[in-house]
């Protein structure tokens, strides 16, 4: 398992070298001058020149990239340009707010759609099964921009149940808790559609093996059995479409934080790239791929420890 | 078989308990106390901006958000004056004076000190604080409005002379009431090392800077120390809020007392308001028009530019892209400012049987061009109708658009060709025309227009006393901008905001909030 557990984590860091060297090339291939951005019209050449200076931008890309790693490994991100605050800084603040709501919306889904998925595949071809599957195939499909719209205007504006914007004070914890239950339903809801599907789908397929079939024939109690034996098999592929579902939930975060004009990296990232502000956007991606190969390789590490053999496979 | 034994283990809630339970629950969430707590304003005035802060410098200001805070908590010698007419008001000066073309004399009132022990307001801050925008080494972004500054004499603790390099009349309508001319404290500026970013040393305003929340808000709360009139709020929080839709939702959840709302949301809620709001719309200073490349060999004929201006539809472009409520405008410059013009040489309404006659009179045929716009619906529909107005004529025009970044670098591009563009102004002319000199061409002058008179004009504007032959100058400059036919003007937009009835809101005349001066009503 150690091995298996260095090679994948070797790989996370080949894999994220790769993906920010590709991602600086290619951002700083758009078309668009940050520094006109930045200073606006009413900027000096000279001025214009000092800023591109300090932002390194007057060196060719390759020296760029090797100063992004050489600063990046110091924990060193660079300065915005606007605020002249550390990047680190503006992201660790904005980051807490993105993975709060990321963890709120798995969480919630997970568990949902885990527990439809099981009781789906329990009660196959029933008329609860039928439903429970229109209304999974319904959350996939319908977009979480339209969910948030339409959960802001009735809970918030309709009802007056739950606050509409912002992420809430940050030293109250309940204010904050309140003001990510529509965030976080709005983008974990397809996710529950998705879960349960594919939960009802392992389910079925190793409902039908040899070992589960030796089980009841055993007369242990179905519950168990579901439980203890199936689901443990079952939830394999879900862990890793969770892994993986952490990278696409960064990216849904996007509407929910423009929707809900919540804090995130999300926004932060969007607002950045707009402005061409090198420096934020560099940090935010950098922690961004980051998060994705760390969720997925740890989706990959828990799945080989309840699964050996996949652990013998890489 | 004994560890597989399965002890089931009873939840001791009856489903009549669980029944009542969820009951209960329920109730409590939707019984009033629980219901919009979050949006019980209290002595809070909550309001929007549509970008985030980002310098508490005034001299390192962005723009409207950070001046939006800057004047609540920084002083002024004179700030705007709220209501429908470009005018100003004395704020920390007790007493100010034009005592000739190049010297402004002032007296500072004797009860404005500064936050965090730094000391009473003195023409020294003044000094400083003017000086600093205008000293090139600082490398301000606001140094234009400063330009005509030679220097500030102090004459007294709180006396001073301003001095000027030449006359410059901007000075009481952007220098001093706006940007640049907020006033810091020299000791408290100095002990951080001459500038700061986010992190506030001193204030003198009204409000003192609480807090900031990136990317969400900013919270202002009324200074115990403030002995000029007494706010009404005591706390501001001002939310940053980029999409209009957004704000308007957070206004109809009780989230927002004062905001702007978009165009296309201003029928419905003037129809049917929010309970207890009200709608209310403002004149925008804004100016949008069509422009012409003049250094692009494919529009350098006069006539097919003529042809142009007369096949555009304003009142056509005003209807589908700004919901009827914007006026066509006659320049660059807005109504109630020093140089608009009543009315255009180039009528707003399309002729087309003129728009034909010059085509033809121009000799050209077969002419198709590409109209280059920023990504937002109001210049997409503009787009189209102009696409339908050109067809008209017989010219072709491709539409094409751009990111913000990419568009805000077509100014240098000799390819342009047509280009809808859109320009924030402040309540003085010079500034408008500043980007239509010489100069400019290929910068913020995308038309390349240049012209000695307009030059000259731009160049003598400010330091005009007489207001009649300023006026008069200004609107011969909007004349030879539209004489070049590099231009159709469009619209100078339109401002509408909602607000609580709660409150009184302070407004400048283009509808933009000044914050220290909103009542409760």
């Amino acid at each position: 398992m150690l091995g298996y557990i260095i090679k994948r984590l070797s790989l996370a860091v080949l894999i994220i070298v790769f993906a920010i060297t590709l991602l600086f090339v290619m951002i700083h291939s758009i078309p668009g001058d940050p520094v006109s951005t930045m200073l606006g019209p009413r900027a000096t050449p000279e001025l214009k020149a000092s800023l591109e200076e300090r932002m390194g931008l007057n060196e060719p890309l390759p020296v760029q990239i090797a100063y992004f790693f050489t600063n990046a490994i110091t924990g060193n991100l660079g300065t915005d340009v606007f605020t002249n605050r550390p990047v680190t800084s503006i992201i660790g603040e904005q980051l807490s707010y993105t993975l709060m709501l990321i963890f709120a919306s798995i969480s919630w889904s997970a568990l949902l759609g885990i527990f439809l998925g099981c009781y789906s595949a329990i009660k196959r071809n029933t008329i609860s099964d039928k439903i429970l599957a229109v209304l999974s195939v319904s959350f996939i499909a319908t977009p979480s921009f339209v969910v948030s719209l339409y959960s802001l205007l009735f809970f918030s504006v309709y009802l007056g149940w739950l606050p509409a914007i912002g992420a809430g004070d940050s030293d109250d914890l309940w204010d904050q808790l309140i003001h990510l239950v529509l965030p976080a339903f709005s983008i974990g809801l397809s996710w529950v559609g998705y879960i349960a599907r594919l939960v009802r789908a392992s389910m079925l397929e190793i409902m039908s093996e040899n070992h589960i079939r030796t089980a009841r024939a055993f007369g242990l109690p179905r519950r168990w059995v579901i439980y203890r034996y199936a689901l443990r098999l079952a939830i394999l592929p879900t862990i890793t479409v969770i892994g993986v579902g952490m990278g696409f939930l960064l990216s849904a975060a996007v509407f929910a934080e423009i929707v809900f004009s919540r804090p995130g990296l999300g926004k932060l990232v969007i607002d950045s790239i707009t402005t061409r502000n090198y420096p934020v956007v560099m940090g935010s991606v950098l922690l961004s791929t980051i998060i994705f190969v760390v969720s997925t390789t740890l989706s990959d590490i828990i799945n080989a420890m309840l699964d050996p053999r996949i652990g013998r496979q890489l | 078989m004994g560890k597989n034994k399965i002890e089931w283990v009873k939840i001791p809630l009856s489903r009549r308990q669980m029944l009542k339970s969820t009951a209960a629950f329920s109730a409590v969430m939707a019984s009033s106390s629980f219901s919009n707590a979050w949006a019980q304003s209290g002595s809070t005035l909550r309001g929007r901006t549509y970008a985030d802060m980002r310098s508490l410098d005034p001299a390192f200001s962005q723009g409207v958000s950070d001046e939006e805070i800057h004047a609540c908590i920084y002083n002024k010698l004179i700030q705007f004056k709220p209501g429908s007419k470009w005018e100003w008001q004395l704020d920390a000066a007790a007493d100010i004076e034009q005592v000739d073309t190049t010297h402004i004399k002032f007296a500072l009132k004797d009860n404005i000190g500064f936050t965090n022990g730094f000391g009473a307001m003195t023409a020294e801050d003044v000094k400083f604080s003017f000086e600093r925008v205008a000293d090139e080494k600082m490398e301000s972004p606001n140094k234009p409005d400063m330009d005509a500054l030679s220097h500030v004499e102090v004459t007294g603790e709180r006396e001073g002379v301003i001095v000027l390099k030449s006359p410059f009349q901007p000075l009481w309508t952007i220098s001093l009431p706006y940007i640049t001319g907020n006033i810091v404290s020299k000791k408290a500026f100095e002990s951080v090392g001459g500038r700061i970013d986010t992190e506030v040393v001193a204030t003198s305003g009204p409000y003192t800077h609480f807090s900031w929340e990136p990317k969400q808000k900013t919270t202002l709360r009324a200074n115990p120390d403030w002995k000029g009139e007494k706010v009404a709020f005591d706390e501001v929080q001002i939310f940053h809020i980029d999409d209009e839709k957004t704000a308007e939702i957070a206004f109809e959840a009780g989230e927002l007392d004062f905001t702007r709302v978009s165009l296309a949301s201003l029928e419905r809620l003037k129809a049917n308001p929010p309970s207890n709001s009200t709608v209310e719309g403002f004149p925008s200073l804004y100016y949008v028009w069509v422009g012409m490349n003049l250094n692009n060999p494919k529009l350098s004929n006069l006539k097919l530019r003529q042809a142009i201006q007369h096949a555009i539809d304003v009142p056509s472009i005003l209807e589908a892209a700004y919901f009827g409520v914007a006026e066509a405008s006659t320049g660059i410059i807005a109504p109630g400012l020093i140089g608009n013009r009543a009315s255009n040489k180039v009528p707003s309404e399309a002729n087309i049987e003129k728009a034909r006659q010059l085509l033809k009179e121009s000799g050209e045929s077969n002419v198709s061009l590409r109209i280059s716009i920023l990504n937002k619906q109001a210049n997409v529909t503009t787009a189209q109708i102009v696409q339908a107005n050109l067809a008209a004529i017989g010219i072709s025009l491709e539409i094409d658009l751009h990111e913000a970044a990419t568009f805000w670098e077509l100014g240098g591009n000799e390819n342009l060709e047509l280009v809808i563009n859109r320009y924030s102004m402040t309540p003085d002319p010079y500034y408008a025309t500043s980007w239509f000199i010489c100069e400019q061409a290929g910068v913020w002058n995308w038309e390349g227009h240049c012209n000695e008179e307009f030059d000259r004009i731009h160049k003598e504007g400010p330091g005009e006393l007489d207001v009649g032959k300023r006026n008069a100058m200004y609107q011969r400059a909007q004349d030879i901008m539209e004489e070049s036919g590099a231009y159709k003007f469009i619209t100078h937009e339109y401002t509408p905001n909602i607000y609580r009835n709660s409150i009184k809101p302070a407004l400048r005349p283009d509808g933009l909030p000044l914050y220290r001066y909103f009542q409760r009503s």
